[in-house]
């Protein structure tokens, strides 16, 4: 039999622990309250001092000292709340304090640890209020994906051609954490990236290749057409897609000639991208080799074939109409489909 | 007569009430695991969080198309707001495709006059056979809406037709009442953009109940004081906070709530969607996924994230409540037994070896043991060999570890979410903890033996379920 004394012992600690539950979670409780009021107080403060140090771009001896005064939490907290909202001359003014106050000194410390917590909250610190610190930079090189993403988001900011060389070469990283990343910095680097990118496309391929055709259909400027025409010859189906769909975005004579072209890809993929590409830029000389997509044995192509007439325009909408009356009945319930649509259903 | 009775029943109890006894202590030490575990994938998640820029995944192009799939059935009265809180979902490339399932009132006339809903030539895609489509609607303001009016099939079928219409290439299935927080989609897409081999995540579920609705989104959390409400609360930021977070570092989850998940599109339609004849149908394709990557090679990964919140009702009467309980068991069972091959298989890895049997010694056959140590010890009780202090002594030791375990997880939110903030939440909260094991686990005991009883009799319904409604947010407010 289970003895009384053992379950005398195991309610003991039980209890016991319910008692600690119940002390930790209030105490909890307690030290929340408090802290919020405090952190609500001194925040408004720390805020006060910013927004006039950042509007009258003098600097007041006795706020900064207010600003020094105030723990490194809400210093933290304060700096990055108002960075956000901050470009230009006022960011620059915000960064001249928060170097003031140490607010910098503390984060390149942070960068510089041996654990990856502490460098990423470093790096977050000097990303947000876009700091241009070379110890950042290192972190595109981190064995942590997250901290090699932190630096890009950070080096989006900081558009130097080192910069943007260490970048591309992220392009490849096998952490999608890190492309995904790298992607999104180098579109919020905008054109001054086009050139750079355009000569990485030139001599690179597979994974690589793709992420950067992605970044380039954004861009779209002349000096990827080259680059497009060639990787849309490729054997890799990914890199084919983001090849036309950059072409689609290009939107050229020679973009156009090769978008047609690809219509006949074995890939639905890529003649489903070709389509859509032809739909962009409008091309209604491609109408009628549209108008075949429409009875292409794969749905999606046939989808986009359809949407691609609507998107051209008259030319568009008159093969739409005639394969209404056609004998492909799966053509023209398509296009009976894609003529109903709303305008605002059309994209 | 009643003498060899109580022997028999006394030589029983002395052999049963070690193995009850036993479980009792290898389920609570496991939950002790698991809380540590959760700990450990808090902390790291929320370093992860902390200061995160995800406001710049709303700039970006290259944020993959997410398609919500919200199937709904007679909800006249509150698809507008509902719909009109999933648009204003804060994610750069989002499609939502209603789905009514032979709804029988003005749901569908509802969205037409709300929403400027043009019919347009019913075709689509059929990869997964299901009901016929009746109609197809595109709204003439809002180019990311697609209305699909299909013949009634139940929640599973009208999902695969989402899947169908779907363009996205991941879709997040929801329920129609599900509330999700403005940027809980930007939450829930981390794990795809940061690894290739996620085929699904989940996040959390919270109780409406008790707090004030604004719009279609929740304005202000409160716990509610309806008892029942109440211990639900508790009893999903166990299941949540403690039990799913755990399980993402101890293997993976094998659970993602029907009301707010996320989906490979492309993997989910390749393993055939839905199963329309299981009324769990959501756990059922997490596990399909999950023995698909393990056979077929593939995405695989399961993942938890706990800070996308979703809020749902839960029931407030105890019959409708005991309907849900009791599907729910139902649901586990039968999955369960559908994949009954990876239990103890290796080559299912950790899922075989671990997550599933948990799922099936633990969560499936522990009201069971449960009702056999209760029983008992009424027997116990009746005949005279056990005592009533000693009775009491072994109900509370049995219980009072699961208390004290659902005490750290409410520790555990306040640390790291925080949803809850006043005193008197505090207060009810704890209370509801303490009286969770006075009764109500006992009653959940009940229904779920009866879910498992109906189950192996082969029902397979739904039950109905009824619902109050949001509560708006009064003039004071």
């Amino acid at each position: 039999m289970i003895s009384q004394s053992l379950l005398n012992i195991v309610m003991l600690v039980e209890i016991g622990l319910l008692a600690l539950a119940v002390v930790l979670f209030f105490t909890h409780g307690i030290w929340l309250y408090v802290s919020e009021k405090r952190l609500a107080r001194l925040s408004k403060i720390a805020r006060d001092s910013l927004a006039q140090l950042v509007t009258r771009g003098t600097v007041n001896v006795e706020q900064m000292s207010v600003l020094e005064n105030l723990p490194p939490n809400v210093q933290v907290i304060a700096f990055l709340e108002i960075s956000r909202n901050l470009t230009g001359t006022g960011k620059e003014r915000l960064r001249f304090a928060a170097q003031q106050v140490g607010v910098i000194d503390r984060a390149r410390k942070l960068c510089e640890s041996r654990r990856w917590q502490r460098r990423l909250r470093g790096a977050r610190i000097l990303s947000q209020l876009d700091v241009p610190d070379p110890l950042v930079q290192k972190l595109l090189a981190d064995p942590h994906p997250a901290l090699r993403a932190q630096a890009a988001e950070w080096a989006a900011a900081q558009p130097s051609p080192t910069v943007i060389s260490a970048m591309l070469a992220l392009l490849a990283d096998p952490a999608t954490q890190a492309r995904f990343a790298v992607q999104n910095a180098l579109l919020r680097m905008g054109t001054v990236v086009a050139v750079p990118l355009g000569d990485f496309l030139d001599i690179q391929s597979g994974r690589a290749a793709e992420a950067g055709l992605r970044v380039a259909e954004t861009m779209a400027g002349p000096r990827f057409a080259q680059t497009a025409l060639r990787h849309s010859q490729t054997d890799d189906v990914g890199i084919r897609v983001a090849a036309a769909k950059l072409l689609g975005a290009i939107a050229d004579a020679q973009a156009a000639e090769r978008l047609v072209a690809l219509l006949n890809d074995d890939e639905a993929r890529v003649r489903a991208a070709a389509a859509h590409g032809l739909g962009r830029m409008q091309h209604w000389q491609a109408a009628s080799q549209l108008a075949n997509g429409l009875r292409d044995r794969t749905w999606r192509v046939r989808r986009e074939s359809g949407l691609a007439l609507r998107a051209i325009g008259a030319a568009g909408t008159l093969f739409l109409r005639r394969a209404l009356k056609g004998d492909d009945r799966f053509a023209a319930d398509m296009a009976q489909q894609v003529l109903d649509l709303p305008e605002a259903a059309t994209g | 007569m009643s003498e060899m009775i109580g022997s028999v029943v006394s030589q029983v109890l002395v052999k049963g009430q070690f193995a009850v006894l036993l479980y009792f202590l290898a389920v609570n030490g496991w939950y002790l695991v698991l809380l540590v575990s959760s700990l450990l994938e808090l902390r790291h998640h929320m370093l992860l969080i902390t200061d995160e820029s995800r406001h710049l995944l709303l700039s970006s192009t290259l944020s993959p198309t997410i398609s919500i799939l919200a199937p709904a059935y007679n909800e006249e009265a509150t698809i507008e707001t509902s719909l009109r809180a999933l648009l204003a979902l804060q994610y750069p490339s989002l499609e939502i495709i209603v789905i009514s399932d032979g709804s029988k009132d003005r749901t569908v006339q509802v969205l037409i006059e709300k929403f400027a809903l043009v019919a347009v030539k019913t075709i689509y895609e059929q990869r997964i056979k299901t009901k016929p489509v009746r109609s197809l609607y595109r709204s003439s303001t809002y180019s990311s809406l697609v209305v699909v009016d299909k013949e009634n099939g139940g929640k599973a079928d009208a999902l695969n037709v989402g899947l169908s219409f779907a363009r996205g290439e991941l879709v997040c299935a929801i329920d129609a009442d599900t509330l999700i927080e403005a940027d809980g989609l930007q939450r829930m897409v981390r794990p795809f953009l940061y690894a290739t081999d996620v085929v699904a995540t989940g996040g959390t579920i919270r109780v409406v109940n008790g707090s004030q609705v604004r719009h279609g989104r929740v304005a202000k959390t409160a716990v509610p004081t309806h008892m029942l409400a109440g211990m639900q609360v508790v009893e999903y930021l166990r299941a949540f906070l403690f039990g799913r977070l755990g399980w993402n570092r101890l293997g993976g989850n094998i659970i993602i709530s029907g009301a707010f998940g996320l989906f490979q599109r492309e993997a989910v339609v390749n393993a055939g969607g839905y199963l329309h004849d299981t009324v769990g149908e959501d756990m059922e394709l997490v596990l399909r996924l999950k023995r698909l990557s393990y056979e077929q090679g593939g995405p695989g990964k399961i993942g938890f994230v706990p800070d996308p919140v979703a809020w749902t009702e839960v029931p407030e009467s105890a019959a409708v409540l005991g309907r849900q309980r009791d599907r729910w068991h139902r649901g586990l069972a039968d999955v369960l037994w559908r994949h009954r091959r990876m239990l103890f298989n290796p080559r299912y890895g950790v899922t075989g070896l671990f997550v599933f049997p948990y799922y099936a010694f633990v969560e499936l056959l522990a009201p069971v043991v449960e009702a056999i140590g209760l029983i008992g010890l009424l027997f116990g009780l009746v005949f005279g060999v056990v005592d009533w202090k000693f009775a009491g002594l072994f109900y509370l030791t049995a219980y009072g570890l699961g208390t004290a375990l659902t005490a750290f997880t409410l520790i555990l939110e306040d640390i790291s979410f925080h949803r809850y903030e006043t005193f008197r939440d505090r207060v009810l909260l704890f209370w509801w903890a303490l009286l969770e094991d006075l009764g109500y686990r006992q009653l959940t005991v009940y229904w779920r033996l009866r879910g498992l009883w109906k189950y192996m009799r082969g029902r397979k319904d739904w039950g109905a379920m009824e619902r109050k409604g949001f509560r708006p947010v009064t003039a004071s407010s």
